[in-house]
């Protein structure tokens, strides 16, 4: 049965992805790899993650990568977005963490970077770093369930993976409804809505990593180098 | 006490002056203008200085916006690449046309206005370019108006008005975190708010040409959507006078969009 490896926030560690992709080769049934953003980070020199991902090495599972927070503010610092800066990064990390950032990622790597999107829709899942509203959105366990069935919503999708909040975790809207009443100047109408069976699963972030097997809904949380975090989740 | 709401104005002087006259007869003394007071229509400068002659508090539109930082949305601003030409030509003329004065004042106003749990926007909370349709999806729907800490929200933009009331919601969660095998499940009951849409005093597309507004009452709560006739023939003379695309003309004598609609209305504009 199909399954897909969810990684994210790695931050430039190389030795994280490395023991991640070791421990890859061991699962069966693996076929694909998303990396859903912050591939950089100020804390590491990210050269050369940023080169392994681009050039795997033999046996490697394929990354196949987007854009996260941390690269949009690499982006936007460096020109690629228009009249935008790192004003986030700036406010809230300080000039230094900026500073770090410019300088743990070689001007090589822009044009690859720049070429990433913003997310990606595999049957009727979006894999994306933060929401379909903004690349840093924080969806977590805690969130809204309104904020969370409009963030599905607006890409239409009954799955939503999501790794910014860094967390591991699985929230299924499983039932609701709504009443709505409209006047309009050809009268009036009531209808009744109800709330689709949907889900949002946060994916972890650098060791903590996520498989996910599509066709049984199956989700489970591991940790590089540790035991699995959880047994599965879903209806697998 | 009554007030009242008006929107996409479209520098269209004869609507506006219909609209306000029919304001004035009622004894309201408070209105809220929810923006887009120019384009399409072809008296930008007199619209935008009969409204501030009046003082009357205003949102800035998507229009608003455009003229004064150049057409800054994306194509979903429009249902089809033919109205997308259109409107650039509206664009195009409205800016030669507009006085300095009258633009660096449009470029003043801001995004939402504010009054306890009302709050007033042009297309929604987060976008002036995004369409809330009577049609939308309930929950989404709701959540423009909760997030955004208010009870009833009034709004524009679609030229269809209509007052929407979302209650006796619910949503049910189970949680499954990474550390446990065990789910917590719970359901948040979710609060009535309403939704309210103005129409358009300048450019109706509801099937009708007469302009609306909405009058709310705040002691009783009711709302009431307003139809005021005007002189349309004088105002798509006018736009053929002034050059503009003769399909303006053409839409206002009909009341409805000469286009077809957009796939995806409520998609929300990331420039």
């Amino acid at each position: 049965m199909e399954r897909w490896a969810l990684v994210s926030g790695l931050g430039g560690d190389l030795e994280v992805y490395e023991q991640i992709q070791r421990e890859l080769k061991k699962s069966r049934g693996l076929e694909r790899l998303f990396v859903l953003g912050d591939l950089i980070g100020p804390r590491h020199n990210s050269d050369a993650l940023l080169k392994r991902l681009q050039e795997p090495e033999r046996g490697d599972l394929q990354p196949e990568c987007i854009y996260g927070w941390w690269e949009e503010q690499l982006l936007a610092e460096r020109g690629y977005r228009g009249e935008r800066t790192a004003e986030a990064l700036r406010i809230n990390h300080g000039n230094d963490a900026v500073e770090g950032l410019l300088t743990s990622v070689d001007s090589g790597h822009m044009t690859w970077l720049a070429s990433l999107q913003f997310g990606f829709i595999e049957l009727d899942c979006a894999l994306l770093h933060g929401s379909s509203a903004d690349v840093g959105d924080e969806l977590k366990p805690t969130s809204s369930p309104l904020i969370l069935l409009d963030r599905l919503t607006r890409l239409d999708v009954n799955r939503l993976f999501t790794a910014r909040s860094a967390q591991q975790f699985r929230l299924d809207l499983n039932g609701g409804a709504i009443d709505s009443h409209i006047k309009d100047l050809n009268g009036e109408q009531n209808q009744q809505q109800a709330a689709p069976k949907r889900s949002v699963i946060g994916i972890g972030s650098g060791e903590l990593f996520s498989l996910y097997a599509p066709g049984s809904d199956h989700i489970e949380f591991l940790k590089a180098g540790g035991k699995p975090v959880s047994r599965g989740l879903g209806f697998g | 006490m009554a007030h009242a709401v008006i929107s996409c104005l479209h520098a269209n002087l004869a609507a506006v002056e219909a609209v306000l006259d029919d304001i004035d007869q009622q004894g309201i003394e408070t209105i809220t203008c929810l923006g887009d007071r120019v384009g399409y229509g072809p008296q930008p400068n007199e619209v935008v200085e009969l409204v501030r002659q009046r003082a009357i508090p205003t949102c800035q539109g998507c229009w608003d916006e455009d003229i004064i930082d150049g057409l800054n949305a994306c194509e979903c601003s429009y249902p089809s690449q033919l109205a997308e030409r259109r409107g650039h030509l509206a664009h195009q003329w409205t800016e030669a046309k507009m006085t300095e004065d009258n633009k660096a004042f449009l470029a003043s106003l801001p995004t939402s206005l504010r009054r306890d749990k009302l709050l007033f926007v042009h297309g929604s909370p987060n976008s002036q370019h995004e369409y809330l349709l009577p049609d939308m999806n309930a929950f989404a729907a709701l959540e423009r108006v909760e997030t955004a800490g208010a009870e009833t929200l009034f709004c524009g933009h679609t030229h269809q008005p209509y007052v929407r009331e979302l209650r006796g919601g619910s949503i049910r969660v189970r949680v499954q975190h990474h550390d446990s095998s065990s789910s917590e499940e719970q359901e948040m009951t979710l609060p009535m708010r309403r939704i309210v849409n103005a129409g358009s005093v300048g450019e109706p597309r509801h099937g009708n040409t007469q302009a609306t507004y909405v009058i709310h009452d705040e002691a009783t709560g009711d709302l009431t959507i307003r139809e005021v006739n005007y002189d349309v023939a004088k105002t798509c003379q006018a736009i053929i006078d002034a050059g503009l695309p003769e399909v303006f003309a053409w839409r206002l004598s009909h009341g409805f969009e000469y286009a077809e609609r957009a796939d995806d209305a409520s998609h929300v504009c990331e420039r």
